[in-house]
């Protein structure tokens, strides 16, 4: 596994959008924290930026870039190695040529300008989205033949993660507004990687006016350090369940 | 002892059979020319042979080695696909270096079968996404030649290959089955089959019509030439088939 990770590590170094992606990000956060005068509201501005940005970016490109590579691929899978070997060197690659992005273009100027825990909640919650969105992306790109259907595919998932799933959360909670609805919020956020990014941020901020409902549930059901960890426990539970469900496809897959 | 078994394999998609009861046995030493239109099974009889296609029945042995989720046997398998496509930034030797390791071989970019030959000693440091198609199916000739394996499996070999590449690597198979190496190689080009060939598998509709060398098929219709040969083989076995109904 290593070694295709670090030929596709190479492939990736070199790769023009990860590295226009990272200046994308640099030129949002220096921007950002120019712009304003306090930094935690630039972090906050960044944070909507990352919260939407990084979980698109991350699942196009690891769509492309899997379709991309499936020749070569399929010449890997010729060779005498494990298949499960092939996709983890891959997705690793994608997953660290992107957080290694997200670090040098928003960690940076998030320790230079407001270095606390809310950045590096922030860090956190943007790098494991990266991981969430390389896990979905090559199971879209594994499951799905066709490029451009996959794309679209991949552009419908973060449609749905990032506007409608909230839309439809906080339809809930009105609808249901008369019930003890509480207890429910916190598995039914946890269905939204995104939403789970946004709350720990939010709890490590501590802003209650901008917590939202399904943060506001998190602080009082397990208090701020507490439910930022249930969060990132669940945000892990998002890594890992669509990368074995991609390691199943994978070994399945017929090139 | 047969180098490679198909026992009864068949592939499905869906309700369509791409491949049925597929059965033959290759032995060391013979080249064999896998034919056929468009859509007849040739490239799924070969992926099920590679594993890059589970194959929906029956079993297939390399080496006395079932293909399957082990990938040992692989060490003994050798492949150039139609259409060879590589990470764009890496390096040729880079590349080759790759290989190498999966392979478990020592390093050496300038050494093995064709790296001379076909000029890729002096392509090492280009990258490969620059090359056009018929460099990068000199550098897929490269490494499918590289291991010396017991079986090789060639799609298409010469298709993008200037005429001097691509009898290089038709000497290079004539070389490696002198060696013992069993070659199963598709290819349109009629010429190629009948310099190349010991016996010619015919596929159709996912069926093996047959597989005979090329001396059999022409003495049994009467054409000195396969291009007329083999069609007439066709009818042969059509009409023996509407006979034995």
């Amino acid at each position: 596994m290593w070694k295709v990770y670090k030929y596709t590590l190479i492939d990736l170094a070199r790769n023009k959008f990860v590295g226009g992606w990272m200046l994308l990000l640099l030129g949002i956060s220096f921007g950002l924290f120019q712009l304003e005068d306090q930094p935690v509201k630039a972090m906050l501005s960044l944070s909507q930026v990352l919260l939407a940005l990084v979980p698109l970016v991350a699942s196009v490109f690891s769509i492309v870039y899997l379709y991309d590579a499936m020749e070569f691929t399929e010449l890997l899978a010729v060779q005498p190695l494990r298949r499960s070997k092939i996709l983890g060197g891959q997705m690793l690659a994608l997953g660290t040529a992107l957080v290694i992005g997200v670090l040098a273009g928003a960690g940076i100027p998030l320790l230079a300008f407001l270095p606390d825990g809310a950045s590096l909640t922030l860090l956190l919650s943007a790098l494991m989205l990266t991981l969430v969105f390389v896990a979905i992306g090559a199971l879209i790109a594994i499951r799905n033949r066709e490029k451009a259907r996959g794309v679209g595919l991949g552009l419908v998932v973060w449609f749905l993660f990032v506007l409608v799933y909230d839309a439809v959360l906080l339809w809930v909670m009105f609808a249901f507004s008369d019930y003890p609805i509480e207890p429910w919020i916190v598995p039914l956020a946890a269905l939204d990687p995104i939403d789970l990014g946004r709350i720990m941020v939010l709890l490590k901020v501590d802003l209650s006016a901008m917590m939202g409902y399904s943060g506001a549930v998190y602080e009082k059901f397990f208090g701020n350090a507490t439910g930022i960890l249930v969060a990132l426990a669940a945000l892990f539970a998002w890594v890992a369940a669509p990368s074995a469900w991609a390691f199943k496809a994978f070994r399945r897959k017929d090139f | 002892m047969e180098r490679v078994i198909f026992e009864g394999v068949g592939k499905r998609y869906g309700r369509m059979w791409a491949l049925r009861e597929f059965n033959a046995r290759f032995v060391p030493g013979e080249t064999v020319s896998v034919i056929g239109p468009n859509g007849s099974g040739k490239t799924t009889m070969i992926k099920c042979l590679l594993g890059l296609v589970h194959a929906t029945t029956g079993a297939i042995r390399v080496n006395g080695q079932p293909v399957g989720p082990d990938p040992a046997y692989r060490h003994q398998v050798g492949y150039m696909p139609q259409i060879s496509r590589f990470p764009n930034e890496l390096k040729i030797g880079q590349l080759i270096d790759l290989m190498d390791d999966l392979r478990g071989h020592e390093r050496n970019r300038t050494g093995g079968p064709l790296v001379n030959a076909l000029g890729v000693d002096a392509m090492l440091d280009k990258r490969l996404g620059t090359l056009s198609g018929g460099q990068r199916q000199k550098v897929s000739a490269v490494l499918a030649f590289r291991y010396s394996p017991s079986v090789l499996v060639l799609d298409e070999p010469t298709a993008g290959l200037d005429p001097i590449s691509a009898e290089i690597v038709l000497d290079a198979v004539r070389n490696i089955k002198r060696d013992g190496c069993t070659v199963l190689i598709t290819s349109h080009l009629m010429e190629e089959v009948e310099a190349l060939a010991d016996r010619i598998a015919y596929l159709q509709d996912g069926t093996l019509r047959f597989l005979l060398p090329p001396e059999e098929i022409q003495a049994a219709t009467g054409h000195a030439r396969l291009s007329k040969a083999i069609p007439a083989m066709l009818t042969n076995t059509a009409k023996s088939h509407v006979e034995s109904l």
